[in-house]
C-alpha cells in the first residue's frame, strides 16, 4: 500500500512537472519573409476569430467585424479582457491562452512585453500599406525592423489641449510657441487669478506627459537610444531637468489647488467649465470630453496645440486603442483569417470605420468624416512632424507616473523619482534581453 | 493503519484524489516557487534560464520590496489588532442568546459573507471626497480598518464559542468565593478564551499577511503606494511581465508568513498549556 501511495505520487508529480513548463516556450519560428495575403473579401465560412479588447477599445471593431462577417461568412468574436488590459492580456498569453488578434500598443517596448517574435505574426507587406499616408506609415508598429502591427487610428499625441474661452477673455488670440512661452503664459494668467494647467495626481498616469514634452527635442535627439544602450540615464541632467522643472512649476502653484486627489475625470470637467485654462494630455482625455459635450461646442471650447521647449513639436505616443496585432495560434487557417481581417479593415472595409467612429482618416483616398472636432485635426496634424515618447521609442517602459504621482503627493524628490524610473527600467530592460 | 477494520473501512487509496488535488494545487505551485524564483522567467521571451540569486540580491538592493514588506507587516498586525478587539467587544457584547442579539450577531456576520472586492469599492465610494483615503500616514490604518470591519464577524463567532464553553460550576464557584462580576470576568473568563485568541490572532495577522482585494478595491496601493502591500507590488510586477522576479517576491512572502506563523502560534499555545 505504501509503496502504491508513493508510486502515485511520484507519478503525479513527474506528471505535473512536465504540464507545468514554460507554455510559452515554443519555438521560435523564424520569419519566412513570405507573408500571404488573401483577397479581403474571400470566403471564410466556419471561420471563428476571437479579437481582445480593452474595456475602452471594445466597441471600436464592431462595425467593421458585422461588415466582415457579411462578407466573408466568418463568425468574430470581441473578447473585453477587463484593465489594467495590459497587465492581463500578458498574463494570459504567458499561460498559453493567445486570441487571433488584439488590441496593441504599436510601440517597439510594447512588441516586446508581448515576445512579438514568438507569439505575434509578421505583416510583411502588408496590402494596405500603399495607401496609408506616407508620413504615417512608418511611424509605430515595428520591432528590428519587422512589422507586427496594424495602426487604425490616428496615434494619439501629448500635447496641451486648451480652454478657449478662457484664454480669449484673458487676450490670448494664438497659442504659445515654445515651452518657456507656455510657462510665461501660466505665470501671466495665474496672477490675473486664474489657475493655468490642470493636474491629476490621484488617477496618477497623466503626470509624465509634463515630463515627456520637455524631452521632445532630446528625443529628436536620440535621447532614447542613448538610454536604451545605457550611455544615458534618467538620473542625468536631460531628464532630471525635466522632472525637476515640472516639480517647481506645481510648487510655483501654477497647477490646481487639489492636485494630490484631482481625478481623470476631474481633470475634464474643470477644462470644459473653464476652472482652469489648459491641460497636457493625450487623445484618451479629448475622448473623455467628447462624453460629455457635443462637437459643436467642443468645437467652441476646446484647442489643442503641441508644445515642446523648441517650438510646437507633438511627442507621439500610439495607444491600445489605435492599432492591432495578429498572434500565431498555429493554425494555419484562423491565421490567414487574422490576417485577412486586418486587410478588410484596412481596405475596403475603411471608409465605413473612419465614418462609423467619426474618426481622422489615415489612408490619402479615405476622406475625413464631417464631423471630426477641430481639436482632434490638430492632434493629428502633429502626428507628421512628431518626437517619440518614452513609450515608443525606449526599449523598455517603467512607471515613471508612479514615481511623478508619488512626487505630487510629496513623498520622492525629482532627484529619487529618476532614480526609481532608472532602476525599474534597467530591470526591465535587463529581462528583455537589453542592457546586457 | 492500527487495526484491521480501519484498514476495511477507510481503504488508505481512498485519499489518493485529495492528495493529488493538493499536490497538484498547493505542493506544486509552492515547489515550483522555489525554482522559478532563481530563473529569468519573463514575459519577454520563451527560454528560461537559471540566474542564482540574481533577484534576490536585486530586490534586496532596492528600496522597494522592503517598504512593501514593512508596509505589510505594519497593516497585518493592526489588522489583527482591530479585528480582534471589535470581535472580542462584539461576542461580550452579544453574549446572551436574546432575540435581538441573534439578529444582531446574524448582521454582524454578514460582512464576513461579502465579497472582499465589494467591501472595498464600497468603502472607497463611501470615503471619496473626504479625504480618508488621501493621506500618506492614515489612509493605511483606514484601511486596515476596513479589512478589520469585514472579519470582524467570524472573530466574535469564535469568542462567542469561547465564552459559551466555560463551565458554568467555574463560574458559580467564582461568585461563592466572593470575586466581582468583573473579577470573574477578567481572571476566569478571559484566561479561558485563550485558545480561541489562538485561533483568532494566528488567523487575522497570517490571512492579512496575504492581505490583497480589500486594499487593491479600496485604494489600489495609493496615495503615493503607502497602502501598497507586497501582494500588490508582486500583481504589478507579474503585470510587467517580469514573472521571476515576482515569483521571488512571493517567495519572500511565502517565507515571512512561515516565519512569522511559527513563533506566533508556539507563543500562544504556551499561554494556553498554563492553564
Amino acid at each position: 500500500m505504501r509503496r502504491l501511495v508513493g508510486a502515485t505520487g511520484a507519478l503525479l508529480l513527474a506528471i505535473g512537472l512536465t504540464a507545468c513548463t514554460d507554455p510559452g516556450a515554443e519555438p521560435t519560428t523564424g520569419d519566412t519573409g513570405a507573408v500571404t495575403w488573401n483577397d479581403p473579401a474571400a470566403k471564410l465560412d466556419g471561420v471563428k476569430l476571437t479579437v481582445w479588447a480593452a474595456q475602452n477599445s471594445n466597441t471600436v471593431p464592431q462595425q467593421v467585424i458585422e461588415g466582415f462577417q457579411r462578407a466573408t461568412g466568418a463568425s468574430v468574436q470581441v473578447v473585453t479582457i477587463p484593465d489594467p488590459y495590459e497587465q492581463g492580456v500578458q498574463t494570459k498569453v504567458a499561460t498559453g491562452d493567445k486570441p487571433d488578434l488584439a488590441f496593441w500598443q504599436p510601440t517597439a517596448s510594447m512588441l516586446t512585453a508581448i515576445n512579438a517574435k514568438t507569439n505575434l505574426q509578421p505583416l510583411t507587406g502588408a496590402p494596405w500599406l500603399g495607401a496609408l499616408d506616407p508620413a504615417l506609415k512608418d511611424i509605430t508598429g515595428l520591432l528590428d525592423g519587422t512589422r507586427y502591427a496594424a495602426l487604425v487610428t490616428s496615434p494619439a499625441v501629448e500635447g496641451v489641449y486648451y480652454n478657449k474661452q478662457v484664454l480669449a477673455a484673458n487676450g490670448v488670440t494664438t497659442p504659445p510657441k515654445t515651452f518657456d512661452a507656455l510657462v510665461d503664459l501660466a505665470r501671466t494668467l495665474k496672477g490675473k487669478g486664474v489657475t493655468p494647467f490642470y493636474e491629476m495626481g490621484a488617477d496618477r498616469w497623466a503626470t509624465q506627459w509634463w515630463v515627456q514634452v520637455q524631452l521632445a527635442d532630446a528625443a529628436k535627439a536620440g535621447l532614447w537610444d542613448r538610454i536604451n544602450t545605457g550611455q544615458e540615464k534618467f538620473t542625468d541632467t536631460t531628464v532630471l531637468n525635466a522632472v525637476t522643472r515640472y516639480d517647481s512649476l506645481i510648487k510655483e502653484g501654477l497647477f490646481n489647488k487639489d492636485i494630490k486627489t484631482a481625478t481623470f475625470e476631474d481633470q475634464g470637467t474643470a477644462l470644459l467649465a473653464g476652472k482652469a485654462a489648459m491641460v497636457v494630455q493625450v487623445n484618451s482625455f479629448f475622448g473623455q470630453l467628447q462624453a460629455k459635450a457635443d462637437t459643436a461646442t467642443l468645437n467652441e471650447k476646446i484647442g489643442f496645440f503641441p508644445i515642446a521647449p523648441s517650438g510646437n513639436v507633438g511627442t507621439v505616443i500610439p495607444d491600445q486603442s489605435n492599432a492591432l496585432v495578429a498572434f500565431r495560434t498555429g493554425d494555419d487557417k484562423r491565421e490567414a483569417a487574422a490576417r485577412q481581417l486586418l486587410a478588410y479593415w484596412m481596405g475596403p472595409g475603411y471608409p465605413d470605420f473612419v465614418a462609423g467612429r467619426n474618426t481622422v482618416s489615415l489612408e490619402t483616398a479615405v476622406a475625413n468624416p464631417a464631423g471630426v472636432p477641430q481639436a482632434l485635426l490638430d492632434v493629428h496634424a502633429a502626428v507628421a512632424g512628431s518626437a517619440g515618447s518614452m513609450q515608443a521609442l525606449a526599449v523598455a517602459n517603467p512607471d515613471l507616473y508612479l514615481n511623478l504621482a508619488d512626487m505630487i503627493a510629496g513623498t520622492m524628490t525629482p532627484a529619487q523619482v529618476t532614480e526609481a524610473t532608472q532602476k525599474q527600467f534597467e530591470q526591465l530592460a535587463k529581462a528583455a534581453g537589453h542592457l546586457k | 493503519m492500527t487495526t484491521a477494520i480501519g484498514r476495511r473501512t477507510h481503504p488508505l487509496w481512498f485519499l489518493l484524489p485529495a492528495y493529488a488535488l493538493l499536490l497538484v494545487f498547493f505542493v506544486l505551485p509552492t515547489a515550483y516557487q522555489f525554482v522559478y524564483a532563481f530563473t529569468d522567467w519573463s514575459g519577454f521571451k520563451a527560454s528560461i534560464n537559471p540566474v542564482g540569486v540574481d533577484n534576490l540580491t536585486q530586490l534586496a538592493s532596492d528600496g522597494t520590496l522592503f517598504r512593501a514588506l514593512r508596509i505589510t507587516v505594519v497593516y497585518a498586525v493592526l489588522v489583527a489588532i482591530f479585528q480582534n478587539v471589535f470581535g472580542f467587544g462584539l461576542a461580550v457584547l452579544l453574549e446572551r442568546d436574546t432575540a435581538l442579539n441573534r439578529i444582531a450577531r446574524t448582521f454582524f456576520l454578514i460582512p464576513v459573507l461579502m465579497s472582499a472586492l465589494a467591501v472595498g469599492y464600497v468603502f472607497q465610494a463611501l470615503l471619496k471626497g473626504t479625504g480618508a483615503l488621501a493621506d500618506t500616514t492614515w489612509t493605511l490604518p483606514v484601511v486596515a480598518l476596513i479589512h478589520a470591519w469585514k472579519w470582524m464577524g467570524l472573530a466574535m463567532l469564535i469568542y462567542l464559542a469561547g465564552l459559551k464553553t466555560i463551565p458554568l460550576d467555574l463560574l458559580e464557584a467564582a461568585r461563592l468565593d466572593g470575586a466581582s462580576r468583573w473579577h470573574s470576568f477578567w481572571r476566569v473568563r478571559a484566561p479561558l478564551l485563550a485558545p480561541a485568541v489562538t485561533f483568532n490572532v494566528a488567523t487575522a495577522l497570517l490571512g492579512s499577511m496575504n492581505g490583497f482585494d480589500i486594499v487593491q478595491a479600496t485604494t489600489g496601493g495609493g496615495p503615493a503606494r503607502t497602502t501598497e502591500l507586497l501582494n500588490i507590488f508582486i500583481y504589478r510586477t507579474f503585470g510587467q511581465g517580469l514573472f521571476a522576479q515576482a515569483t521571488t517576491m512571493s517567495l519572500v512572502l511565502f517565507l515571512l508568513v512561515a516565519l512569522m506563523a511559527f513563533p506566533v502560534i508556539v507563543l500562544l499555545r504556551r499561554r494556553e498549556e498554563v492553564l
